[in-house]
């Protein structure tokens, strides 16, 4: 570093004495013709070059090398360093001081605008420091709020595992103490009907464990992209009641009301998978209004190739600021959002695959307020085409009529 | 057990008050059953049971604020049914006054034993309502005026502080009791995080009454809860 400086220095000498040299000898090669005034701008100009390029102390170099040049050369007597007018004199004084002046300040102009231009530098690199650390700040925090999520999925998946489990244990004990009690120790008196209370407690937990796993896997195949639609040509009718068959044990406490409208055109959907949506609406529906009150399931044509489908039930509705939320995975009407349900509260999976299936038919699912109270759950869902994601079995034709 | 003894079970989960409702009835008990902590708090005020069985995350009021209700015009025993990871909510039920927490899933021998626990003492309570001369229980007696203390027929000689955490242990055998509650009521409100002095004191007591301090039998220790007397 003080090498390369040092360099620079030596140039700013070396340039001075070529630039001098050179200046004085065309102007002197000239002759005549040039008057002292020139002369002394000449070199002027030679000594504010150097001391802009190359600082204050080449530049006073140059002053004093350029007032030498001036005397010897331009000055008469020529040749020597006298001065015989005391005109001249003057002239070369005043040539020294202008020169030493403008040099200086031509130098320190130029000292300024290297600090400010190092200033500048000096901020952008604070700036680009600050805005690293914000970024692994962000980060660090995002990290943090991913781990508070995971931590909180965990939680509602252990509670999810371990409630049907507490149903089962508790029934099992109670069996098996039955089981191995004595006659003379009559402690316990399960008659026929609780024991097969409880077998059909632990059969019903079972399939719920089961029901609760089948979701999860569903759910992360959705997460992964991996929902494979197996889509043929289908209609609405056969979708909606393939739920409300499934859907009856659930809602045999509720008055259901159907409004399909006629001739609906088929849609080219996977209808396994969007009677799961409408089940899953339904069982919603029933879970979160009174007992006895109605579930309205409709479907019609709305606009060009989109079919709507919704349910309706009379419960209290979903404030707004939840409308978003309720479709989040894990998310739990009752426990986060202190809403009432006549049933026990779902896996909080059952609208986060809904909505997964919906999207995945390029649909899209809502909730929105209904007159006169209660929720209305709405998707809509493109007819599709043959240009549709085919699969292997995807062979049929499409039939004439709905 | 008790005839006819009415218990309120309290839970969300259908499927488990099904379940309570059935195996209690089995050994003989009244149930009823409600959904969350108000209606609990309608059934109580109505019905008048014996016992209540509650869990703590419920819609509506939850688990804590029925125990503080309950509390605050009953001393009717309470049972918390709790799992792993609410130990927080659990520690803060039993503080509110809950006498007994079972963790989920349990087995129903093992609910069934707490009742009869939770039973027993709220009935030995209630029949005596003015302090006892003489403290009885299991291998432990007390003679409160002359503040005598025998432990399996011998006699232990007690610092006043141990005499009053052991006659608290004593009107309170098989309540799981919270840090909290033994140190506001042996060392007052104050002390309430002091619970290193609890350790010390509890060690002490072991010592003069255990046959073996290093494995205790009666004062047994709650993890991260408390203590529970077990005479």
């Amino acid at each position: 570093m003080r090498t390369i400086l040092f360099r620079h220095r030596a140039a700013g000498y070396v340039i001075a004495v070529l630039g001098i040299a050179v200046v004085a000898a065309t102007l002197k090669a000239l002759g005549h013709h040039i008057n002292t005034t020139t002369v002394a701008l000449g070199l002027l100009l030679t000594v504010l070059f150097v001391a802009t390029r190359w600082g204050s102390a080449a530049g006073l170099f140059a002053s004093a090398l350029a007032m030498l040049c001036f005397n010897y050369f331009f000055l008469p007597p020529f040749g020597t360093l006298f001065i015989a007018s005391p005109d001249n004199w003057i002239a070369l004084a005043a040539f020294l001081i202008t020169a030493v002046t403008a040099g200086q300040l031509s130098a320190s102009a130029k000292r300024r605008a290297e600090e400010a231009e190092a200033g500048r530098l000096e901020i952008e690199r604070l700036y680009a420091e600050l805005r690293d650390a914000f970024e692994r700040a962000s980060h660090a925090e995002a990290l943090k709020q991913s781990e508070k999520l995971k931590s909180a999925l965990l939680d509602a998946v252990t509670h999810d595992l371990r409630t049907p489990l507490t149903s089962i244990k508790a029934s099992i004990t109670t069996l098996l103490e039955a089981a191995r009690a004595t006659n003379d120790q009559e402690q316990i008196t399960l008659d026929p009907e609780s024991k097969v209370e409880m077998m059909e407690i632990i059969d019903e937990e079972c399939d719920r464990l089961n029901h609760f796993i089948d979701s999860l896997l569903e759910l992360a195949r959705i997460e992964a992209g991996e929902l494979q639609l197996r889509r043929r040509w289908g209609n609405v009718d056969e979708i909606v009641s393939s739920a409300l068959v499934r859907a009856g044990v659930i809602t045999r406490n509720h008055q259901l009301e159907l409004a399909i409208e006629k001739e609906l055109p088929v849609l080219r959907v996977d209808a396994r998978a969007v009677s799961e949506v409408v089940y899953t609406l339904i069982e919603n529906a029933a879970k979160y209004s009174p007992l006895g009150s109605a579930i309205l399931i409709s479907a019609k044509r709305e606009g060009d190739g989109v079919i709507e489908m919704s349910v309706e039930n009379e419960g209290e509705p979903v404030p707004i600021h939840l409308r978003e939320r309720v479709f989040d995975k894990f998310f739990r009407a009752t426990r986060d959002a202190d809403i009432k349900s006549s049933n026990s509260s779902g896996s909080g999976m059952g609208l986060a695959i809904a909505k997964g299936i919906v999207e995945a038919h390029s649909g899209r699912i809502w909730i929105e307020g209904r007159n006169g109270g209660g929720t209305r759950v709405v998707f809509v869902l493109p007819i599709g085409d043959e240009d549709g994601e085919r699969t292997v079995n995807d062979d049929e034709e499409r039939p004439v009529g709905a | 057990m008790s005839e006819n003894e009415r218990i309120l079970v309290v839970d969300d989960e259908p499927q488990l008050t099904r379940v309570l409702r059935t195996a209690l009835k089995s050994h003989g008990y009244e149930v009823r059953t409600a959904a969350d902590g108000l209606s609990a708090f309608e059934t109580f005020n109505d019905w008048k049971p014996g016992l209540v069985i509650t869990d703590l995350a419920m819609p509506t009021m939850d688990g804590l604020e029925l125990c503080r209700r309950l509390r605050a015009s009953s001393e009717v025993p309470i049972i918390v049914l709790s799992a792993k990871g609410e130990e927080k909510t659990k520690i803060a039920a039993l503080d509110l006054g809950a006498d007994d927490f079972v963790t989920k899933p349990f087995g129903m021998d093992e609910l069934l034993a707490r009742v009869r626990a939770s039973l027993r003492r709220a009935s030995k309570q209630s029949a005596t309502e003015t302090p006892p001369k003489i403290l009885e229980a299991g291998d432990f007696r007390i003679d409160m005026e002359t503040r005598l203390v025998t432990v399996r027929d011998q006699e232990v000689h007690l610092t006043p502080k141990e005499f009053d955490l052991l006659t608290y242990f004593m009107s309170h055998a098989g309540k799981v009791l919270t840090h909290r509650t033994l140190l506001a009521a042996i060392w007052g409100g104050n002390y309430v995080d002091q619970n290193e002095y609890l350790r010390v004191f509890v060690g002490n007591l072991r010592k003069k009454l255990e046959a073996d301090p290093a494995n205790p039998q009666y004062i047994l220790t709650e993890p991260w809860i408390g203590y529970r007397f077990n005479p």
